[in-house]
């Protein structure tokens, strides 16, 4: 007698384009021991034929690294902004639902636009103002117990996880979110690039800056890469809040 | 470069804990005198009609109605710019998140009628002095009972979780530690502030 084959179920959210109206379709695949979301999305891929039976255009998404550092394949995966290649389908309860982060707007399928993520990594000036360069001896020093803590943050793949389960990020708000905000405290310990740290709390000030988080804290939860965002906006809000009393009183 | 934006929303925060949690308190003690009974409560609306008249007006628009409504209207703008979602993301924080702006709307509703009907109407426009008697025959109505507990549950959850968010904003507490610990004791004192009006709303009908 044939063992029944298991098989891995699921439904994905689909959009033609930009503009057109999302739908569902549920797609089967044979299972295999340690199959991730984006290798099923590869076997999808191949034949992409709906458990119904009809031949459809193949979901588009978009992976890069498969190993949880380049951030590209962040997808919601049961209802939660994750990497698809980190999310084991053991794992996962079945049916599966994917659906694209609409935090940010989509270009089709499961593939969408981050591109305000690096709008937002200029507007903080994530990036460290270079006037030399240096022989070893002679560079600045970095401490470094400050060192640990802007390696952590500098984990950071901008997936964007952090946007798509806070609540004050998305269409509704101009609130640029965690994951840029805390980009700017990384810069700001960096013993060249604390030079414009009153640059990044003045953009920080500014509409949609660190004033628009309201301490849902699901950044910190959802973070694939464990970043203490919370810790690190709450120092954020010192840092800005005693710019804002030296722009009162020093002036 | 005037960052408009960020003074409002820290002044929305620190009116919102600083002035509305004075009101809030002064609410509670004033109306737990109820529970002396009608003449110590009397005697204590009386001693605040000593105040003189513009002088009573002018705390009244100053500490009242200035703060309330600034603080009303800007959060109505701030609970726009967010899209709960604590049924995907169930974490704690996230439905008092979510709880703060609910209990946000809420209020807005209560507030105008409360102060609409008694401050307005009938103190106001048909000049009625508030009295035991008065605020008995009103809360008689099982309704409006529940409607004004609500409120009051609504104000004290909003004003403690209030205290824990204020800390995160102005950067008092910044490890996950000291954050947990502020949320504790502002939601114990959530349960003691909510338990203590229950006791002297209900203490008209013992």
């Amino acid at each position: 007698m044939a063992e029944q084959k298991k098989t891995v179920k699921f439904i994905i959210e689909r959009q033609d384009s930009p503009t057109s109206k999302p739908y569902t379709q549920e797609f089967e695949i044979p299972y295999r021991p340690a199959l991730n979301v984006v290798a099923s999305l590869m076997e999808i891929q191949k034949n992409p034929v709906t458990t119904d039976g009809k031949k459809v255009a193949p979901v588009v998404w978009e992976c890069n690294c498969l190993e949880k550092v380049c951030g590209a394949c962040m997808m919601v995966i049961n209802g939660r902004a994750r990497q698809a290649c980190c999310a084991l389908i053991d794992e996962l309860e079945q049916p599966i639902r994917l659906q694209p982060a609409r935090t940010f707007p989509v270009i089709r399928d499961l593939l969408i636009d981050r591109s305000v993520m690096f709008e937002s990594l200029k507007r903080v000036q994530a990036w460290v103002e270079v006037d030399g360069s240096w022989e070893v001896k002679d560079a600045p020093i970095q401490n470094p117990y400050t060192a640990t803590t802007a390696y952590e943050i500098s984990h950071c793949m901008t997936c964007g996880c952090c946007l798509e389960a806070c609540p004050n990020v998305g269409p509704q708000s101009d609130f640029i979110g965690a994951s840029p905000s805390v980009q700017a405290y990384l810069f700001n310990l960096h013993p060249l690039g604390k030079f414009d740290k009153e640059k990044r709390l003045e953009a920080l000030m500014g509409k949609g800056g660190i004033t628009s988080c309201g301490n849902s804290q699901n950044c910190v939860e959802v973070c694939p890469k464990n970043i203490k965002l919370t810790t690190y906006l709450a120092q954020l809000n010192r840092d800005v809040n005693k710019h804002a009393l030296k722009n009162i009183f020093n002036k | 470069m005037i960052n408009v934006s960020f003074y409002l929303r820290r002044l929305h925060s620190l009116c919102g804990l600083v002035l509305l949690g004075g009101v809030l308190i002064e609410h509670l003690l004033t109306n737990a005198s109820a529970m002396g009974g009608p003449e110590v409560f009397n005697n204590g609306l009386a001693m605040m009609e000593q105040i003189p008249q513009p002088i009573f007006l002018g705390i009244e628009i100053c500490l009242y109605a200035v703060p309330i409504l600034f603080h009303g209207i800007y959060g109505v703008y701030i609970a726009m710019q967010a899209k709960n979602n604590p049924s995907e993301y169930g974490y704690s924080r996230n439905w008092k998140f979510a709880l703060q702006r609910w209990t946000a709307w809420y209020l807005v509703a209560f507030l105008i009628w409360h102060v609409g009907y008694l401050r307005i109407y009938t103190k106001g426009i048909m000049g009625e002095h508030i009295s035991y008697a008065l605020v008995q025959s009103t809360l008689a109505n099982p309704v409006v009972f529940a409607l004004y507990a609500i409120g009051m549950f609504a104000a004290i959850f909003h004003f403690c979780n209030g205290i824990t968010t204020f800390c995160m904003t102005w950067g008092i507490t910044k490890g996950p530690r000291s954050q947990c610990v502020v949320d504790k004791g502002a939601m114990g004192l959530c349960v003691l502030m909510c338990l203590f009006t229950l006791a002297f709303m209900s203490s008209y009908f013992m």
